[in-house]
């Protein structure tokens, strides 16, 4: 009797054989990016206005990548570790790509929707989520995906503000030399504070986290008030260096450009939250993110697989802390003002929530826990004030927050209860019933 | 830091400190009482035990504020709802969630938190109320320095409850049974013994024992208002320290960090009381990761 595998070529074989190399599938990337620049310089642009040209040159090119060359093998068992391999799901980064890049368009328009619906604030809120989905997606690296409980999120957030505040303020550097400095230094600090999780770990090591935040949080008090007196920290508007000023769209206004409207600043929060998140995906998908998985799922088996088990730990505390110090640096120049008492312990706790109801696992989870954060809020307090009936009730205009706060503390309960996974295990399911049904065979055709 | 030489050798400052620090050692006993407890025999961290306790000070506003009600009476009365409230979480919260991570039930517990501070400033206004007047408010000379009767009676009574606690965990059927599911609960429920119903009694008991402690706090501090909640988090250390599995060092932790952070701020100013506390805590944590009187889990791979 011959068996079939024997004969067959493997079919991983065949994929590698029929890849369509890098450089191509960037060429629609480098034409979407390229193409304004060009149009620019010979001075015609049919389209009345470069946005539109860019975002429809960006959407034909990351759609056309959707659709081509998707490697349609499903038994290929390294294809899980690849992100984006099936096409709904190229096809979905292109949807999301379009709807990101057409948020702040919208959101600028003058239009005012029906019933007061509070459209500017909208645009705050979006870049708070966006900069909330980078903090906690470098928090879940290090709780979700190393099985490391660690308390000291808010410790590192002042540590990135601090350097912002050293190296921006008081040395009066570029706002784009803090990120850097504050991620080395998040990543420096991030290896001394793991220390203790080499020795301590679940219950213990959240202890010694909230010692941690505790002495940092002193070191932030003595540091604002000899440095900045109790007024607080005041930022400066960040300044696009002049190399960049070539960029089409930006229009240097007495040679400089300042991050100085909610427009801009969502591009700046956009990109350096994106590059974070990626990082994170990737880290996750190589040989260092399955060592932090066995970490977390037991990490005395992971000894016995030959993981370095306290390398790994720190690793994990090193990259998490970078770039929650990045994170930390970039709200408070967005937030433009600190005081003492900026960072409390809560602020953890409000992470955590955001990981735990976005979904433990995943990057996914940052977002949507951000979402849930920041947007469900802003929601009630419309329906609060505009509504009908509820606007006249006196009750829930004079308790507002307390009244938030409870539907907050409920909402987490109850996500928590009915479904562990979080949004993201939510979304995941709804997406799986959705391409089941669409594959299906409709009901009454006889096969 | 100015070390004020003054007083740092004055002994009638530091008895003074000594005994408040004892008095708040004594509520942080209780706070770390609930958390060993839940923690020990549920495996579930509780952080809303400071809440609870914010939860029984405002009760104590109610009864004995409001309503003038005797003060044996209404501790009572605060005791037994405070337990309903435990039983309702464990049935409506927690026995759903078994089976989930740790952290996500943390999580929970920090949803319940929320939601009794927002209830409590939706209750009880957003304004602080003086401090519960109902035990003896006079001072005692001893040694030459004064002495609250509050502080006093916070540590007897304190002292007494957790005594009578401990001794019924010991001695009787019911606390036998609630050793035997926190040591194992598979072999607790092989022999016969309800895991559920040992984890309710737990509960209950954790939640009455911070709605007493809220009490005695509410008489401890110069206001009573939301902010009290924090008190959970500081009893952090108290809990550590004396070894999270150990029901009887949580108390020696609890008097222990008291006299500590009592004695750090009064001598350095208050912004060292929760830096030296939880200093001290790492420090132990380092040397001895499962606190002083924690016993040793073997690990299993």
């Amino acid at each position: 009797m011959t068996s079939v595998t024997e004969t067959a070529t493997p079919a991983s074989r065949q994929i590698l054989a029929k890849r369509t190399p890098t450089w191509m599938r960037a060429l629609p990337f480098l034409v979407a990016i390229a193409s304004p620049v060009i149009l620019d310089k010979i001075s015609w642009n049919p389209f009345g206005g470069w946005k539109l040209l860019v975002g429809f040159l960006v959407l034909v090119g990351i759609g056309w990548f959707a659709w081509s060359n998707a490697e349609h093998d499903p038994d290929d068992p390294r294809l899980s570790l690849k992100l984006w391999h099936r096409a709904d799901q190229r096809a979905l980064a292109a949807v999301t790509c379009f709807v990101l890049m057409a948020i702040p368009f919208i959101l600028s328009t003058d239009w005012e929707p029906p019933m007061d619906f509070p459209w500017n604030s909208w645009f705050r809120i979006v870049n708070y989520i966006i900069l909330f989905a980078l903090g906690a997606g470098a928090f879940n690296l290090l709780v979700g995906y190393t099985g490391q409980l660690s308390m000291a999120h808010a410790a590192f957030l002042m540590i990135g503000t601090m350097v912002g505040a050293q190296v921006g303020l008081i040395w009066e550097q570029s706002f784009w030399l803090c990120l850097p400095v504050a991620a080395l230094a998040g990543a420096v600090l991030g290896v001394f504070f793991g220390i203790p999780a080499l020795r301590l770990r679940g219950l213990y090591l959240m202890l010694a986290t909230i010692g941690v935040h505790f002495i940092i949080l002193l070191v932030w008090k003595e540091y604002i008030v000899h440095q900045f007196g109790f007024s607080g920290m005041r930022f400066t508007t960040p300044n696009l260096p002049s190399w960049l000023h070539w960029i089409p769209g930006i229009n240097p206004e007495d040679g400089e450009f300042l991050i100085n409207s909610q427009f801009r600043w969502f591009w700046v929060n956009l990109g350096i939250t994106t590059v974070g998140l990626l990082f994170i995906v990737n880290v996750v998908r190589s040989r260092e993110g399955r060592a932090f998985a066995a970490v977390r799922d037991r990490d005395i088996s992971a000894t016995l697989l030959g993981i370095n088990v306290p390398r790994s730990k720190l690793v994990s505390f090193a990259l998490s802390s970078a770039l929650v110090s990045v994170s930390g640096c970039m709200l408070s120049y967005y937030n433009r003002a600190r005081s003492e008492d900026s960072f409390h312990l809560e602020l953890v706790l409000d992470y955590g929530i955001i990981i735990v109801v976005g979904g433990f696992m995943g990057i996914q989870g940052a977002i949507f826990g951000s979402i849930f954060f920041f947007a469900l809020p802003m929601y009630f307090e419309w329906m609060r004030e505009e509504l009908p009936i509820i606007s006249d009730i006196d009750f829930f205009s004079r308790y507002a927050g307390e009244i938030d706060l409870a539907i907050r503390g409920i909402l987490v309960v109850v996500v928590l209860v009915w479904r562990p996974d979080g949004l993201a295990g939510l979304w995941q399911a709804m997406k799986k019933r959705a391409l089941l049904r669409m594959q299906a065979p409709r009901r009454g055709v006889v096969q | 830091m100015d070390i004020l030489a003054s007083t740092f050798f004055d002994w009638g400052v530091n008895l003074q400190l000594l005994v408040s620090g004892l008095a708040l050692g004594a509520i942080y006993a209780v706070v770390a009482l609930g958390f060993v407890l839940v923690e020990k025999s549920t495996a579930v961290l509780n952080l809303a035990v400071g809440e609870f306790l914010m939860l029984g000070s405002y009760f104590g506003v109610a009864f004995f504020m409001e309503r003038k009600t005797n003060i044996f009476i209404g501790t009572l009365v605060i005791t037994l709802v405070m337990a309903l409230f435990g039983l309702a979480i464990h049935y409506g919260i927690m026995r759903p969630m078994v089976g989930q991570g740790f952290f996500a039930i943390v999580l929970a517990t920090i949803g319940i938190a929320t939601v009794i501070r927002a209830v409590v400033q939706m209750w009880f206004g957003p304004l602080e109320k003086g401090n519960l007047t109902a035990l003896p408010t006079g001072t005692i000379e001893v040694a030459g320095t004064s002495i609250r009767w509050v502080d006093i009676i916070i540590l007897l009574v304190v002292l007494g409850s957790v005594g009578a606690f401990l001794v019924f965990y010991a001695r009787t059927r019911t606390g036998l049974h609630m050793r035997a599911v926190a040591s194992n609960i598979e072999a607790a429920a092989g022999v016969g013994i309800d895991p559920d119903r040992a984890y309710a009694i737990t509960w209950a008991m954790a939640i009455g024992i911070a709605g007493l402690g809220g009490v005695m706090l509410g008489h401890f501090t110069p206001s009573v208002n939301p902010a009290l909640a924090a008190i959970g988090l500081r009893a952090f250390p108290a809990a550590a320290i004396g070894g999270f599995t150990s029901v009887g060092g949580s108390i020696i932790g609890g008097l222990i960090v008291g006299v500590i952070e009592q004695l750090a701020g009064g001598h350095f100013g208050t912004k060292w009381r929760e830096p030296v506390a939880f200093g001290i805590l790492i420090l132990v944590l380092i040397f001895k990761p499962t606190g002083l009187f924690g016993q040793k889990d073997l690990e299993r791979v």
